[in-house]
């Protein structure tokens, strides 16, 4: 005889994991790791996600990314915006990149071992930050 | 590494960030919405680490998640680069572990509260462990100045080179001063590595 609890363990596992994930049609992780907190992401002109087209059945997430994105945007803003976690935002952002939708634009990486920020973006940061 | 599409994101400025770190309560998210553009935006991370010594339920692999919050602040330094603040509202020790929000950081600001300096400790550990320039920024709530600077600095066994300036994380002004002093600390690093010897 089967007792009560069984078969319910899957249902429990991360139960708060459920929803967000169901945007991304069940994906946990980006297929490309190369976008970061700071990467800014840009909408193509011209570009509109129409939902239910494309290889993949758009959400109306990734069409409010698409929206939000006509001025430029780093990943963490658009997944504040979106009140979604980093991961799953980024699993959205990648699908628009791939379809040609979004561009992205990389932050300036530091190896901090060997390396150091650009001279002249740091003179950059200062000047700015001056005029605050 | 990049996207095929990437080297035409050049509408797009360039993103660096600074780290805002010390312990729970020290003022992380006051210094950053002192001197965002922007009032402080949320956003959270489901991490996964290892559970060690946590008892383990079967067919989870020993693996825990845990959701870790961020709070941060941008600044518009010109039509080329935009600066974004990134300041972690307590679990330290999670966050130490998200590497994304750790990597590619010009630096980062350790926030001390004298009262507590202790709460500080292993953010600071942190970045002289992963040889990541940073500054301290004596919070001194409501102006309580109750220790000098040299004190601080030998509780904190802080290394000679790395500044420290006193702040009030609540006011505008003072907050960029600290963001300065770590722009003119990477600064002096630079023009420390372009002389070898010196």
């Amino acid at each position: 005889m089967k007792h009560w609890t069984e078969g319910f363990d899957d249902d429990d596992a991360d139960e708060t994991l459920v929803r967000p994930y169901t945007i991304t049609g069940g994906r946990t992780t980006p297929e490309r790791d190369d976008l970061a907190l700071i990467t800014l992401v840009t909408t193509v002109s011209d570009a509109f996600p129409e939902p239910g087209r494309g290889p993949r059945r758009l959400q109306p997430e990734h069409r409010r990314i698409a929206v939000l994105c006509r001025r430029p945007m780093a990943v963490a803003e658009v997944a504040a915006a979106l009140d979604l976690p980093v991961s799953v935002t980024k699993i959205l952002i990648g699908d628009l990149i791939e379809t040609g939708q979004l561009r992205a634009r990389p932050p300036m990486a530091f190896a901090h071992a060997n390396g150091l920020p650009d001279m002249e973006i740091l003179k950059a940061v200062r000047d700015g930050l001056r005029e605050l | 590494m990049g996207y095929a599409n990437s080297d035409h994101g050049d509408t797009a400025p360039l993103a660096v960030k600074i780290l805002v770190a010390g312990g729970f309560g020290v003022g992380k998210t006051t210094l950053v919405g002192a001197v965002s553009e922007v009032a402080p935006l949320r956003t959270e991370e489901y991490l996964t680490h290892a559970s060690v010594g946590v008892d383990d339920l079967d067919g989870l692999n020993g693996k825990t998640s845990t959701t870790v919050a961020l709070d941060f602040g941008r600044i518009t330094i010109s039509r080329e680069v935009v600066l974004y603040l990134f300041g972690t509202p307590g679990q330290e020790r999670f966050w130490f572990m998200w590497n994304d929000l750790v990597n590619g950081a010009m630096g980062a600001v350790v926030l001390v509260d004298t009262r507590r300096l202790d709460v500080s400790f292993a953010s600071i550990d942190f970045f002289e462990s992963r040889r990541i320039p940073f500054v301290v920024g004596v919070n001194c709530f409501h102006g309580v100045r109750d220790r000098a600077p040299e004190e601080i600095r030998k509780a904190l066994d802080l290394d000679p080179q790395v500044p420290l300036v006193l702040c009030d994380a609540r006011d505008r002004r003072a907050s960029r001063d600290v963001l300065l002093a770590l722009v003119d600390h990477l600064m002096a690093a630079h023009s420390r590595q372009a002389t070898p010897g010196s």
